[in-house]
């Protein structure tokens, strides 16, 4: 299948390796992702007006207009906007998260050259991909599954859906420091996310704990990568 | 002293539109308090009330800027997806900073790359807020932050 893709600011940017990793991803399982031309920001959460911050998506929307009907927003905040503002436009575009497209049954099929037997991961899918509900993703557990279906063991179920504290690391760092330490403090094992702000506070905050994207982790069962 | 009680009831209407909600939107809330229960700032030892932010903005009370949600708030919807009415109290507390015209050097910088290039241009948000990073201690990470730098020339598109 052909999706349209709107990478937004942080997967050209910071995020490059998750960019990188999830084309990989989409590739092996046999889509193409085609850049929305001249795709804006989003304006993340960084508008008190309304109708300014849904005003960036319904542009996306009408950059995608002929483009294509499925646009695959893979960062929480990008995603959440996107989704908002075709619901209010009543838009037939559909949004979707990677993680939605993950399907059970397209990874149980995966031709695994690896597993993770003896690993134990903490997947840690944080607030924006899981609420508010009218715009959370649907497999609110795909990286469990994935985890134990290759043999790996999970933990930190009950902070799972905890707040890392992302969006003030540059406005008070010791409250992401805070709430960032406490994710890593009741979890073990490595971190699977999917989220980049997620990623670069638990990585900043985190003293050796490895923070992977979940993308990093389809790779290597894949065969495409050595190590995890 | 009546008519700044009524200026500040008009302006908490301005920000309650501004969220995108009307006042009379605020009224069906019970008061319940399950948002202060759920709420991520209690994380930080700091107590907070999101539901009397709420009546206050009602009540046409002013909202100060140091009050703890309007500094803190993490916009992790928690209280929202916890209350019956699905209140979405992170962007009234969005609305209300804005009013407040509160923005770190970073924000101003992220919001300037956004009206210069349509995107955010990472290494212009970091130049612009560099003495705020200096400051507040930012440069330590740097050794953890190297798998984020990557280099591109900015891309200018239309804001919207
Ligand atoms: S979104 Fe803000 S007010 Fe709501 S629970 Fe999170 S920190 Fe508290
Ligand atoms: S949870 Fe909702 S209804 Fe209950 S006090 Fe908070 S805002 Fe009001």
């Amino acid at each position: 299948m052909e999706y349209g893709y709107y990478p937004g600011c942080s997967l050209t940017g910071s995020a490059h390796k998750l960019d990188v990793t999830l084309k990989k991803v989409f590739k092996k399982l046999g889509h193409t992702l085609k850049e929305i031309p001249d795709w804006n920001c989003c304006g993340a959460f960084e508008y008190g007006n309304r109708n300014e911050l849904v005003g960036f998506s319904k542009s996306n929307l009408k950059k995608a207009e002929g483009f294509c009907n499925e646009i695959v927003a893979p960062c929480p905040a990008c995603y959440k906007n996107l989704k908002e503002a075709s619901k209010e436009e009543g838009k037939p575009v559909s949004i979707l998260h990677p993680l939605d497209m993950f399907e059970y049954s397209d990874i149980s099929s995966i031709q695994a050259k690896r597993d993770l037997k003896g690993r134990l991961f903490t997947p840690y899918y944080g607030c924006v991909l899981l609420r508010p509900e009218e715009t959370a993703i649907k497999n609110k557990d795909i990286m469990e599954k994935v985890i134990t279906l290759f043999g790996g063991e999970v933990d930190g179920e009950k902070v799972k859906d905890r707040c890392c504290g992302g969006n003030q690391f540059f406005i008070n760092k010791w409250a992401t420091e805070r709430l960032s330490t406490l994710i890593l403090d009741k979890t073990r094992g490595d971190l699977l996310v999917f989220c980049p702000l997620c990623h670069m506070a638990l990585k900043t905050f985190s003293k050796n704990r490895k923070i992977l994207y979940f993308t990093d982790m389809l790779l290597y069962l894949m065969g495409e990568t050595n190590t995890l | 002293m009546q008519k700044i009680e009524k200026n500040c009831a008009l302006q908490n209407e301005k920000i309650i539109e501004l969220a995108g909600y009307k006042k009379e939107d605020f009224s069906v809330c019970l008061g319940c308090k399950i948002c202060a229960s759920v709420c991520t700032v209690n994380d930080l030892s700091i107590n907070t009330n999101p539901q009397e932010l709420l009546s206050s903005l009602f009540l046409g009370n002013t909202i100060e800027k140091d009050n703890p949600l309007v500094r803190y708030c993490t916009n992790c919807y928690r209280c929202t997806s916890a209350c019956p009415w699905k209140i979405r109290i992170p962007e009234v507390v969005r609305a209300l900073r804005e009013d407040l015209g509160i923005e770190s050097q970073f924000e101003k910088a992220f919001k300037g790359a956004i009206s210069i290039w349509g995107r955010v241009y990472e290494p212009y948000v970091f130049l612009m807020s560099a003495t705020f990073m200096l400051k507040e201690g930012y440069m330590q990470y740097m050794p953890k932050w190297l798998e984020y730098i990557s280099f591109h020339l900015p891309h200018k598109t239309k804001r919207r």
